[in-house]
């Protein structure tokens, strides 16, 4: 096997967060190979492939291709010896064009001067090659993700990659798109290109990956071929213990309805709809999960039903009263709780200190003010109380909580939204991010929190954890609700066409004819 | 008021534009032409000034100390004639040379050290203004303003064709250098900013740092050259106002022209032809204010018209933020007015943007 | 012990700032061939010791000649000084900066970037300048009385109380208002607050400057100047009265002004740490989107810290007027009140704890600037050395990374079990 790329022994230890991201890892990759890299959110996986391409610089270790040590130490030195890597988060401008943006930092020049036209014919040149077609001159801003990816994608073919770097490719992809995504990958792998990429979803590495290297706490836990082993044997490689794939959990006594949203229109970024007339209703007793691949306008609409984004046309009512234009706080008042999707700026303010977090919704009523004074008793026993409710680990009252895990992080907003027991509890993304151990927890709270008779409201990209949860299914695509199903009725195969944009009607008779 | 603009919307477009026309030609021919004259000249260190905060700005960095590198270069370029008796170009590239020279140091200072751009800015702007008198009065005696023969101030330049036309060419023509240089600048900056590979490196840099680095362009390097380059504009602005109308440096010269500046550059978007055009007009209320001054007869104090170009910056301020909000407000309506009619698309199965 | 340390952590990098400032401009110094040494010699006296100071070491223990003798006495310099001594003279020009650096400090505590504070102080003088005179003039003919001399005792004692109060909550307001207006254009259209502030400024100026030059100017002194304000709405009396036996204090026309000063300090440090408007306005400088997660208003958060910064140096202004000046006089603000107040509050990394420390010193400094003017170089040096103080005050990131082995260690993050955050 002709090796094309092996890492040897690579450490990195990061001072800021005094955390050991490889331990020592050693993979090696033949060329004309579909190599997966497997681990869960922090075992260090994109930090060696950030390694790689000279992003990062170990500690110690080397790295040789076609058998050579090289010294990576920027990306300019990844991309002289064809490595290309495309990231998680794109890297587009948005006002430039697609040429633009592929060209970017190789524009053809004379003295400095770039013919525009020149460049928009070379970019679809390239496309067309690799059966990628482009309209070179639309701007970023005006396309889709899927898209966008193929563009980022051609950024690095332009540059001779012969090695290209995914991190995690699909998480933005509706399953068709994945699908598709697949095809090029495979497609590129027979042109003889070397692809390595890291993704947490084992369905994928099974489909299509030719051998796979597993990453825990930043070590390699082991390198097979896809082959021989099966989804579950990875999953348990992965958090190193035998891994339940479902959520214990009752069946649901629903109630009355708590929430209601009526064709709802909610603008979003640069005045564009993002939420297009969108309904739904969830019960008190019950878990109502969305799904949809992120970017259809959920978080548009768990925006606009907690009260931080104006809502332009429709009607949301919670328990009976019509709330499309409250307050948050007054939302809150009627006994809404938020968990957000992105903890560190909207769920905490991670300048201050625990009892000013845990404080922040409650504040203005007795016993932790009176008419606009405080009294921080009650504030340190309330901060206490979750810490100790919610086994939150190094907090302590009264210090800073900048320095704690997102786990830890989590649970005090856990702790500080489900204080109080609210009537309706809105939950968007809530484990994204965290370890295995935390998101069992996040479920099991959620899921106490809906027995004792709360109505939940949960946001998530992970179909799995949609599947695992949910009572009833809501799907959003292109900011409408396009079905709510219930979760008998709910499958994997006909909540991906759904979520890709298939009528209702479509998807059914599509999964009836898949399982017959 | 937002649904009164919405729903007459095109005709407030043409009644605006036609305004706008008026506003122009009233003001081209009805003004004193001596007024307009000095409406182009007085334009100069707000168009060099804008240019300075949008190449700064368009690279990622908030230039707030313009207003000291400009202080700055008026500064030298007194000091610079003052000390070699040369002709006052000499001056003109001193001032231009000093402000990149201040504008290097406060790249190295916030991209390096990592100081706090505000507080930096402040402490940049205080310290040129306190030295620049410091200096004047320690290094040259002079209290309040330096002056001296040996400063000259800059010539005007009779352009050849140009000044034979009736009326334009009168405006037109007769200015000093650097009022020439400014207009210069303009289209220098709009071809770096848009044509070349380093305009569209460092408009990366400003819009998407990450994407910036992905490919390879060193992000600080950049933005020190920008930097510079946003000081050496602030430099020359600075030397028009010492050296080219009067001849001599006067403690605190710029009096917030620097401010004034960015407020264009904000308000022209960052665009540098937008940005000369609204620099005509801060042009013209400062010229409005001297005249008015040189009218007694108008009985209008003399304070408050100094007042007009900060007044005027606010309105512009103003008009920005309002430009911007009722501009996505009206997005949104419209939107909610072809709600109606994609929900009835919808209902008969059409779906928006299904798949790619 | 920890109390300490941390206290004494947090000067350490502003004292170092002074020390490298001082040194940077020495370089100045240098280049107006003058001695450092003695220019920061007279530069302290003048600043901070006693009359006739000359050295270092009189900053503490001076020689006091004595007038009937020709002996001299040794005293304890700070206190020493019939007439007032030097740190009355400290007190009373430290109390407006209090003032506005109290007022910056509340102004940034919502992540509002004001610069506003010079605008709201001369607003608040003039108002006080103006109501000082034309308040007591109409409650005199409505009285029938002519003026202040022919005023009854009663009359006397009840407008001694109540046209100060008046005077003082007419120029709090109008500070307030001037404050407003940028906050309220921040609010609502996003105007960016740095720019608004300082045009506001300068606007604030011009107006002043136009009313003293013409509707209100008294008499045809040759710099424009407002008339008198009656006795009664100055403070002063309140000195003579109440510190008539404190020997260092009186004469001086400090006293009244600078326990305003500290009770407003008080009041805004209660408000800050002790009340739910403060938290909201804290919270609103975090994070406006963790705090409109968490139902505060943040619009009503910053304008109310708006309206609470101008009201403070609306009352700065209202100090240096009916506390010091007793009329306003054209170009009376040549030393940027406001804007030193601003200084202040960053050098004290916005404590109240810090700002009462800083702002003596900070008008000492001045004082020994303006006053090294009559030896040979101008008092911009003090501008110059503050600017440098205040930059190696901004470098303190840069400057704990070159000195690290003298400070405590960053409080250390939790132990590495599932971290997510760098290795993702």
């Amino acid at each position: 096997m002709t090796t094309t790329v092996e890492m040897q022994h690579i450490r990195k230890y990061f001072d800021s967060s005094q955390v050991l991201a490889c331990d020592d890892v050693s993979l090696s990759v033949a060329k004309g190979e579909v190599h997966a890299i497997v681990g869960e959110n922090g075992t260090g996986k994109t930090t060696l492939m950030s390694i790689l391409y000279g992003l990062v610089t170990p500690d110690s270790g080397q790295i040789l291709i076609d058998g050579a040590p090289v010294r990576i130490t920027h990306p300019n030195d990844a991309i002289r010896h064809g490595i290309g890597m495309v990231h998680q988060h794109f890297k587009l401008v948005p006002s430039f064009t697609i040429a633009e943006n592929i060209m970017l930092g190789i524009e053809p020049n004379s003295a400095g001067f770039i013919d525009g036209k020149d460049e928009a014919d070379g970019v679809r040149k390239l496309a067309d090659s690799f059966g990628l077609p482009v309209n070179p001159d639309l701007r970023i801003r005006e396309i889709s993700v899927g898209m966008q990816q193929r563009v980022e994608i051609l950024k690095i073919l332009q540059r001779n990659a012969q090695v290209l770097i995914l991190d995690e490719p699909t998480a933005v992809l509706t399953p068709q798109e994945v699908r598709e995504f697949l095809n090029v990958v495979r497609r590129l792998a027979e042109g003889g290109r070397t692809i390595l990429f890291i993704t947490h979803k084992l369905a994928e590495v099974k489909a299509i990956a030719d051998r796979v290297t597993t990453m825990r706490r930043g070590r390699n836990v082991g390198t097979h071929y896809a082959n021989d082993q099966t989804i579950r044997e990875m999953a348990n490689l992965m958090v190193g213990r035998v891994v339940t794939l479902t959520v214990e959990k009752t069946p649901a006594k629903p109630a009355a309805t708590v929430l209601e949203a009526h064709n709802l229109l909610v603008g979003g970024a640069g005045g564009m709809p993002a939420v297009f007339g969108a309904s739904l209703d969830v019960r008190s007793g019950e878990i109502l999960g969305i799904a949809g691949v992120s970017g259809n306008g959920q978080t548009e609409l768990v925006e606009a039903i907690v009260g931080m984004r104006a809502v332009d046309g429709g009607q949301i009512t919670l328990l009976g009263n019509d709330v499309t234009h409250a307050l948050v706080r007054e939302r809150r008042d009627a006994g809404l709780a938020h968990i957000p999707e992105d903890r560190m700026t909207t769920g905490l303010n991670l300048t201050t200190n625990l009892d000013e977090n845990v404080v922040v919704t409650s504040y203005q009523n007795k016993p932790y003010s009176r008419s606009g004074i405080f009294d921080f008793a009650p504030v340190r026993k309330l901060a206490q109380e979750i810490v100790d409710k919610f086994a939150v680990k190094s907090a302590r009252v009264g210090e800073p909580i900048k320095t704690l895990s997102g786990g830890n992080l989590q649970k005090i907003v856990l702790g500080r939204e489900l204080k109080g027991d609210p009537k309706l509890i809105v939950a968007n993304q809530p484990t994204r991010g965290l370890d295995v151990g935390s998101i069992e927890f996040v479920h099991k709270t959620l899921i106490e929190a809906r027995d004792k008779g709360a109505a939940v409201l949960l946001v998530s990209v992970e179909l799995d954890e949609i599947l695992a949860l949910s009572d009833r299914i809501a799907v959003m695509f292109a900011g409408k609700v396009v079905a709510v199903l219930d979760r008998a009725e709910a499958t994997e195969e006909k909540l991906g066409l759904l979520m890709a944009g298939s009528s209702l009607e479509h998807a059914e008779t599509a999964s009836e004819k898949a399982s017959a | 008021m937002i649904s009164f603009i919405e729903t007459y919307q095109r005709p407030l477009r043409i009644v605006a534009i036609i305004a706008g026309v008026a506003v122009l030609l009233l003001i081209l021919f009805g003004l004193p032409i001596n007024l307009l004259q000095s409406s182009i000249r007085l334009s100069t260190p707000y168009v060099l000034g804008s240019l300075a905060a949008l190449v700064a700005s368009r690279a990622g960095v908030l230039n707030l100390a313009i207003d000291g590198k400009m202080l700055f270069g008026a500064f030298i370029a007194v000091a610079v004639l003052f000390h070699t008796g040369y002709d006052p170009i000499v001056g003109v590239i001193a001032a231009t040379v000093a402000g990149g020279v201040l504008g290097l140091i406060f790249a190295v200072l916030y991209l390096r050290i990592r100081i706090n751009l505000v507080i930096l800015a402040i402490a940049v702007n205080l310290f040129i203004a306190n030295a620049t008198v410091y200096f004047m009065r320690t290094l040259y005696g002079a209290f309040g303003t330096l002056a001296d023969p040996s400063i000259r101030s800059l010539p005007t330049i009779d352009l050849p064709i140009i000044s034979g036309i009736p009326y334009v060419g009168q405006l037109l023509s007769g200015h000093n250098i650097v009022v020439y240089l400014s207009w210069i600048m303009v289209a220098v900056v709009w071809i770096i900013l848009f044509r070349t590979q380093f305009g569209r490196h460092l408009r990366a840099v400003g819009e998407n740092k990450a994407a910036a680095e992905s490919v390879g362009i060193n992000i600080t390097r950049v933005q020190i050259f920008a930097l510079t380059v946003s000081g050496m504009l602030a430099g020359m602005a600075g030397s028009f106002l010492s050296i080219g109308v009067l001849s001599q440096f006067v403690d605190n010269m710029t009096d917030g022209r620097g401010w004034t500046a960015i407020t264009v550059s904000l308000f022209a978007f960052e665009q540098p032809v937008p940005a000369f055009f609204t620099s005509l007009f801060f042009g013209l209320s400062e010229a409005l204010s001297f005249y008015l001054q040189g009218r007694p007869e108008l009985q209008l104090p003399p304070d408050l018209l100094l007042a007009l170009p900060q007044l005027a910056t606010i309105f512009a301020l103003v008009l920005v933020a309002l430009r911007i909000r009722t501009s996505e407000l009206l997005k949104r309506r419209d939107f909610a007015g072809q709600f109606g009619q994609e929900l009835e698309k919808l209902r008969q199965g059409k779906l928006a943007g299904a798949g790619d | 012990m920890n109390f300490l340390r941390r206290i004494l952590d947090s000067i350490s990098i502003p004292v170092i700032a002074v020390l490298l400032g001082l040194l940077a401009s020495s370089l100045f110094v240098l280049l107006a061939n003058v001695s450092p040494i003695d220019t920061y010699q007279q530069l302290f006296c003048e600043g901070f010791g006693p009359r006739g100071c000359q050295t270092f070491g009189d900053l503490f223990i001076f020689q006091a000649p004595n007038e009937d003798d020709g002996t001299t006495t040794t005293v304890f310099s700070p206190l020493y000084g019939s007439g007032g001594s030097r740190l009355a003279l400290i007190l009373e020009q430290a109390t407006p900066l209090i003032l506005t650096a109290l007022s910056a400090t509340v102004a940034f505590q919502a992540g509002m970037f004001s610069i506003g504070m010079n605008g709201q102080f001369v607003m608040g003088a003039i108002t006080v300048g103006f109501l000082g005179v034309w308040l007591p003039a109409q409650i005199y003919s409505l009285a029938g009385v002519a003026d202040y001399e022919s005023a009854p005792e009663l009359l006397r004692t009840i407008m001694h109380l109540i046209v100060p109060l008046i005077c003082i909550a007419a120029a709090m307001g109008v500070g307030a208002f001037y404050s407003w207006i940028p906050g309220y254009l921040k609010v609502r259209l996003n105007v960016n607050e740095l720019i608004s502030t300082i045009i506001f400024n300068a606007i604030a100026v011009q107006l002043v400057g136009y009313l003293v030059n013409f509707p209100l100017r008294s008499d045809q002194n040759n710099i424009a100047r407002t008339a008198r304000i009656d006795d009664t709405a100055w403070l002063i009396p309140f000195n003579r009265t109440v510190f008539a036996d404190v020997e260092w204090f009186s004469g001086a026309r400090v006293g009244v002004g600078l326990f305003i000063a500290l009770i407003a300090a008080a009041l805004v440090w209660f408000y800050l740490k002790r009340t739910t408007a403060g938290y909201e306005q804290r919270m609103t400088r975090g994070s406006s989107l963790f705090a409109r997660f968490g139902g505060i208003s943040t619009g009503k958060a910053t304008l109310r810290a708006m309206l609470i910064s101008g009201a403070l140096s609306g009352l700065a202004g209202v100090i240096a007027i009916l506390g010091v000046e007793r009329r306003v006089v054209d170009g009376f603000n040549q030393t940027q009140t406001g804007f030193d107040g601003l200084l202040i509050a960053i050098l004290a990394r916005e404590a109240i704890l810090g700002i009462l420390i800083v702002a003596p010193i900070f008008a000492g400094l001045n004082l020994g600037a303006i006053n090294l003017q009559f030896g040979d170089l101008p008092r911009q040096l003090g501008g110059i050395i503050i600017s440098f103080i205040i930059l190696f005050n901004a470098m303190e990131d840069w400057l704990r990374e070159r000195l690290r082995g003298i400070f405590k260690p960053r409080p250390r993050p939790e132990a590495p079990e599932a971290k997510e955050v760098a290795a993702s």
